[in-house]
């Protein structure tokens, strides 16, 4: 590769290094000198600005569709299941899917569905309230993650630890031990696809108003999901749902015991959940970067991208650039998007599930949990990929009992 | 029908192209392009269109 002048000038990150942190003074100070970063695998850019414009372009792909390859996974169920994906598909292959699936993730469906979020919430806090603390993760973020899904797919509530246990398995795919960890990463994939296989059987005799009965019967100009799509696909959301929304409630905690005269102003004014949701997504995203891949050579800005480059746009980075956003951590602020969802064709799928499932927990949480506190050793995934916290120990004074 | 996207929220993620190609589209520059009134016949790729656009940007009317 034909390295530039001023490219080989950039600052450099060890991205594999366990003790690197996307959020590190060294990362500031990077983003301070440059729009980018050179790392052991492929660019990483650092600036809102080219963040937002490389997450829409049309020279990039999604870049994780090698991962399994790259640890020497290559075939089996889980490769197969892997190339499945909506995430790692690309043009017609992803158009397609996208629009058969889009329509069971309506906005007015899941509105019916916010009085049954609420009510999960409050019992969720009735457990712990009266003691004064929690482990916020294995008390609010799991149970309630895992429970929006069964929810969602009409699995009865109290499945909820067998779908947090398989999707936490199958998260070890995603961390570099996946070629040993492979046999029981199947065996959870198998577990998910028995699930999916009797939801999918029972709305087809039975069909209901629900968000699973639109996924079976999704039909475009004569076109519908095969049953191996719909089972691949189920298993999918399964996964990504649980785990990302686990996290990113953690993340929001950390962040709002950071900030104290947030959550007072959160637990006054509810109808600033949304904006809560938005913000702490902005600063503590779980989805700490995003990979994309360049389809062909082109230039941006001053460098020479060759086709095949990896580049990893860092969605906190860009959330917290001062060049765009002023002030601190203010759930009033009105502000720029965020990319805590990704964006462009592959903007995530779920984000209203998400958006909603949060936007509840929150005000809830901060009307009822008065100045949390972390008491405790909290325990967190690394800072890079997929982060939050795995224990998350706070003490609170009591707010309203229900 | 008549369709309006509000641009000063759009943000050009393409949602609506995919849900109503033959309604929306993202040109080359990376910006939206629409129809403003398309056929009744895409009534309902449009409603899903303005369904699925993550910032809720698009507004669907009947016509006349
Ligand atoms: S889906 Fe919404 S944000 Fe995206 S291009 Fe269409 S109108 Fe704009």
């Amino acid at each position: 590769m034909t390295v530039s002048a001023s490219r080989s000038a950039a600052p450099y990150f060890d991205i594999s290094d366990p003790a690197f942190s996307v959020q590190s003074e060294q990362v500031r100070a990077a983003r301070d000198a440059s729009w980018y970063a050179e790392t052991n695998y492929g660019l990483a850019i650092l600036r809102y600005e080219e963040v937002n414009r490389l997450m829409k372009d049309r020279r990039l792909r999604q870049g994780s569709a090698a991962w399994p390859a790259h640890n020497g996974v290559t075939e089996g169920p889980f490769a197969d299941w892997f190339a499945s994906w909506i995430l790692n598909k690309e043009g017609d292959d992803h158009k397609r899917l996208r629009r058969l699936l889009n329509p069971a993730f309506s906005p007015k469906l899941l509105a019916s569905l916010v009085p049954r979020f609420q009510e999960l919430a409050n019992e969720l806090i009735d457990a712990f309230h009266d003691t004064g603390h929690c482990d916020f993760v294995a008390q609010f973020g799991e149970p309630y993650a895992a429970r929006v899904i069964a929810i969602m797919l009409g699995i009865p509530e109290e499945e909820w630890p067998r779908i947090a246990g398989l999707s936490t398995t199958i998260g070890l795919s995603l961390g570099v031990t996946i070629k040993d960890d492979l046999p029981e990463i199947e065996t959870a994939l198998a577990g998910l696809y028995e699930y999916g296989d009797e939801l999918i059987e029972s709305r087809r005799r039975e069909p209901r108003d629900d968000f699973m009965t639109r996924l079976v019967q999704a039909e475009r100009d004569d076109d519908k999901l095969s049953h191996q799509e719909l089972r691949d696909t189920l298993a999918l959301l399964v996964f990504g749902g649980y785990d990302t929304t686990r996290n990113q409630l953690g993340l929001a905690m950390q962040a709002f015991v950071r900030n104290p005269d947030q959550w007072r102003l959160l637990a006054e004014r509810p109808e600033l959940g949304k904006a809560a949701v938005e913000e702490v997504m902005r600063v503590n995203p779980t989805v700490t970067w995003v990979t994309r891949e360049a389809l062909e050579d082109f230039t941006f800005q001053d460098i020479d991208i060759e086709a095949g480059t990896t580049i990893h746009l860092f969605s906190e980075s860009a959330g917290t650039d001062p060049r765009v956003m002023a002030g601190g951590f203010d759930i009033t602020a009105e502000r720029p998007p965020h990319f805590g969802f990704g964006g462009g064709a592959h903007h995530c799928l779920g984000h209203f599930v998400a958006r909603s499932d949060m936007s509840e927990a929150l005000p809830l949480l901060a009307r009822r949990l008065l100045e949390p506190r972390i008491d405790g050793d909290a325990t967190w995934l690394p800072l890079s990929g997929n982060t939050g916290p795995t224990r998350l120990p706070l003490s609170f004074q009591q707010g309203t009992k229900r | 029908m008549k369709v309006s996207v509000d641009r000063s929220v759009c943000q050009n993620h393409g949602q609506c192209a995919i849900a109503a190609p033959e309604v929306f589209d993202i040109a080359d520059d990376g910006e939206l392009v629409y129809e403003p009134e398309p056929s009744d016949e895409f009534e309902a790729d449009v409603e899903d269109a303005a369904d699925v656009c993550p910032v809720q940007a698009i507004l669907v009317g009947s016509a006349g």
